[in-house]
């Protein structure tokens, strides 16, 4: 270990003395100018962005080894900061409506977007959990935060509950291969692997809870049954950044592990998280059509993309992880845009019911453009992200010969398409009564017009010409796979 | 088997010098019962309440930040054991993590979390 | 000097005392119990981690050092649940994970 390993921390140490400084600025500003320090959080996340250019095409084993600089983690990083500048940017508003300690709900933000930082970049179990335990504490906080809400403090002792009971899981079934291998360095296990490549049971039983805990924190099927209740249950701005940054960092920890400690006996496994997949995407497309809450319908089509990338997960190799990374950026904007859609909806309304999006079209084009784009994506149609990741990622699967994962995952992607068309219905077609006719158009702020289109962009961007996110996820890939 | 024969003896060894002990004391002693006898004990104050009293649930938030610093002090204990061999650079590193643990504590404060409401 | 425990008489306990964990929190309707059920689980990792680094692993501190940090994690967990439950309390006045429902469970 040496000091200069620091340098190439500073996105990690800017995030965490800019919440630190947002906590402690929080007691000097009265009540409500407390959202607005919306402002120097996002800030935070912008500088530590800069920063991030340091560790560009650095490979480095720091810290005896618990962390690896790579493109891949260089790749997640950006992912995440991208992530907590939207949700941050996204939010005042509904801070303002709904919530009372608007410091400490930024500053939250920006340290779970810290220790997902940490899971990207950890080679090492020890690592790795402390780092989903610092995303995993925010989260339970941010979630239960509407302190005076039934339904937030609910969803927030379910989620922790839940949270706490998976990270027991994960834990033993660490302990159980710390104790068939020796160690819990991904590099170690691999070696340890490749002169004894079956350890028996206790080996399988760690594997096995080590899945089972991760597959909670992706909200997997078996282990999705908290995720409608949070999201549901969660402050606007929480439910979207649970449904991207902590279902992206979940699957970062699982690709970066099976890729550089179990990769020897994928093979055993492959079956297993392809049959888990499949009933993923089946159940979230199959319970979505029958949704009338939005935040619900978000949440159960968030448990279907999750079986789309465990596909990649199933048929792990370096196409189909630079498949993955595209397809988790892809999927990142789209729902970052589709969900500040339904927060602004919601902060000028007050509803989150897919009825209540009737006359959408008259009242406000920008965020019915944009909703239209997102779910659009979602439901992967052409020239939108979703198509071109999940084209791209599938493609990339097909080669493993597992017939029967691509046929389910692309049929479940075309019955996805008639309840993602059904909201669109809601905001175009479905005539308003004379009463509702009266309302007037909505007015966004100019802050909220600039995220959604950039999100667009985005979006469009991806679906359309997507080679540069090629490229980064490519690079991504290699850092993990050689070549 | 034989590994577990001291063990065997100490139980016995202890359970034996209990029940002589306590055997002794209830033959032997004087057998006076009064009122102020059978309170509950507390330190020498004079008692409150009964002693099968429910304890609030809001206890629970002064007990468990009391656990957490208590708890963040066994990273303490390793550090100081070897503290000569490791240098300066761990000394200021726990002076970083003392320094996030007192901001913590002064947050809590500041917060209210210590009032009783 | 008496002969050490054996590995697999550590590891059953462990075993066990996460068996009864898992139980607690898939039986218990009280919130503060199914977190004390939690709790047994994650010592019953320290066991496991602790026993595993003094008979498999080369370097026999690292157990260690991965129980003082679940240990730490452990505490900070009870603590966030605890608060929960309180807010919980304060708004209804119960604290039974059943009647938790307005979100269907």
């Amino acid at each position: 270990m040496n000091g200069s390993d620091f340098a190439f921390l500073l996105p990690e140490i800017v995030l965490v003395a800019t919440a630190i400084t947002v906590w402690a600025v929080d007691f000097f500003t009265p009540r409500d100018r407390k959202p607005d320090l919306a402002w120097p959080a996002a800030a935070g996340a912008l500088v530590a962005m800069a920063f991030l250019a340091i560790s560009w095409g650095e490979h480095r084993e720091m810290f005896l080894g618990t962390l690896r600089l790579d493109n891949f983690s260089l790749f997640f990083r950006f992912l995440f900061l991208t992530v907590a500048f939207f949700v941050i940017v996204g939010s005042p508003g509904y801070v303002r409506r709904k919530l009372r300690n608007a410091g400490e709900f930024y500053g939250l933000i920006l340290m779970s977007t810290v220790g997902a930082m940490g899971i990207v970049s950890s080679r090492e179990f020890l690592t790795a959990y402390i780092s989903l335990e610092l995303v995993a504490f925010g989260f339970y906080v941010l979630v239960s935060h509407a302190r005076h809400e039934a339904r937030s403090n609910e969803a927030g002792a379910k989620y922790l509950i839940l949270g706490a009971f998976s990270s027991g899981l994960l834990l033993f079934g660490i302990s159980l291969i710390f104790g068939a291998t020796g160690s819990t360095g991904y590099a170690a296990i691999a070696a340890a692997l490749e002169t004894t490549p079956d350890f028996g049971m206790v080996w399988t039983l760690g594997v096995a809870l080590v899945l089972a805990g991760l597959g909670f924190k992706v909200a997997a099927f078996p282990f999705h049954s908290w995720a409608p209740d949070v999201y549901e249950g969660a402050p606007l701005p929480i439910t979207a950044f649970l449904s991207v940054g902590s279902k992206a960092a979940g699957f970062a920890f699982l690709i970066r592990l099976f890729a550089e400690g179990l990769f020897p006996v994928l093979d055993d496994w492959r079956v297993a998280i392809g049959v888990v997949a499949v009933l993923t995407m089946t159940f979230g497309n199959l319970v979505a059509i029958q949704q009338a809450n939005l935040k619900r319908l978000l949440a159960y089509s968030s448990i279907a993309q999750a079986g789309y990338i465990l596909v990649g997960v199933a048929t792990l190799n370096a196409d189909t992880t630079s498949g993955m990374l595209l397809h988790i950026a892809g999927y990142t904007a789209t729902n970052l845009g589709a969900f500040l859609v339904v927060i602004y909806f919601h902060n000028l309304t007050g509803k989150e019911g897919i009825d209540d999006l009737r006359g959408l079209y008259r009242r406000s084009f920008l965020l019915t453009l944009v909703l239209a784009v997102s779910l659009l994506s979602l439901a992967g149609m052409p020239l939108f992200a979703g198509f071109m990741t999940k084209f791209y990622l599938f493609t990339a699967a097909a080669a493993s010969q597992l017939w029967w994962l691509i046929a389910l995952a692309v049929a479940n992607s075309i019955l996805s398409v008639y309840y993602y068309l059904l909201v669109l219905r809601q905001a175009f077609i479905t005539p308003e009564s004379e009463e509702e006719e009266q309302r007037p158009a909505f007015r966004l702020p100019s802050h909220a017009r600039a995220t959604l289109s950039l999100l667009m962009v985005l979006v469009l961007w991806i679906g359309i010409y997507p080679s540069v996110f090629v490229d980064a996820a490519e690079a991504g890939s290699r850092a993990l796979f050689g070549g | 088997m034989a590994s577990y024969l001291p063990l065997l003896v100490a139980s016995v060894a202890a359970i034996g010098f209990v029940g002589v002990a306590l055997g002794l004391g209830f033959l032997l002693a004087p057998q006076q019962f009064s009122r102020l006898k059978r309170t509950i004990y507390e330190c020498g104050m004079e008692s409150t309440g009964g002693g099968w009293r429910q304890v609030h649930i809001r206890y629970y938030l002064m007990a468990i930040l009391f656990v957490i610093f208590a708890v963040e002090g066994i990273f303490l204990f390793p550090w100081a054991a070897v503290l000569g061999e490791i240098g300066t650079f761990a000394f200021v590193e726990m002076l970083v993590f003392m320094s996030i643990l007192f901001f913590g504590l002064i947050y809590a404060w500041r917060k209210g979390a210590f009032e009783w409401r | 000097m008496i002969e050490a425990i054996p590995l697999d008489h550590v590891v059953l306990v462990a075993t066990t005392l996460f068996g009864i964990g898992l139980y607690g929190v898939l039986s218990r309707r009280n919130a503060v119990a199914i977190l004390m059920a939690i709790e047994l689980m994650l010592n019953a990792v320290n066991i496991n981690f602790i026993a595993f680094s003094m008979y498999v692993s080369p370097d026999p501190t690292v157990g260690q050092i991965i129980a003082v940090f679940v240990i730490t994690v452990a505490a900070a967990e009870v603590a966030l649940g605890l608060a929960i439950v309180l807010q919980i309390f304060r708004n209804k006045s119960n604290i039974n994970v059943d009647d938790l429902d307005l979100l269907r469970w």
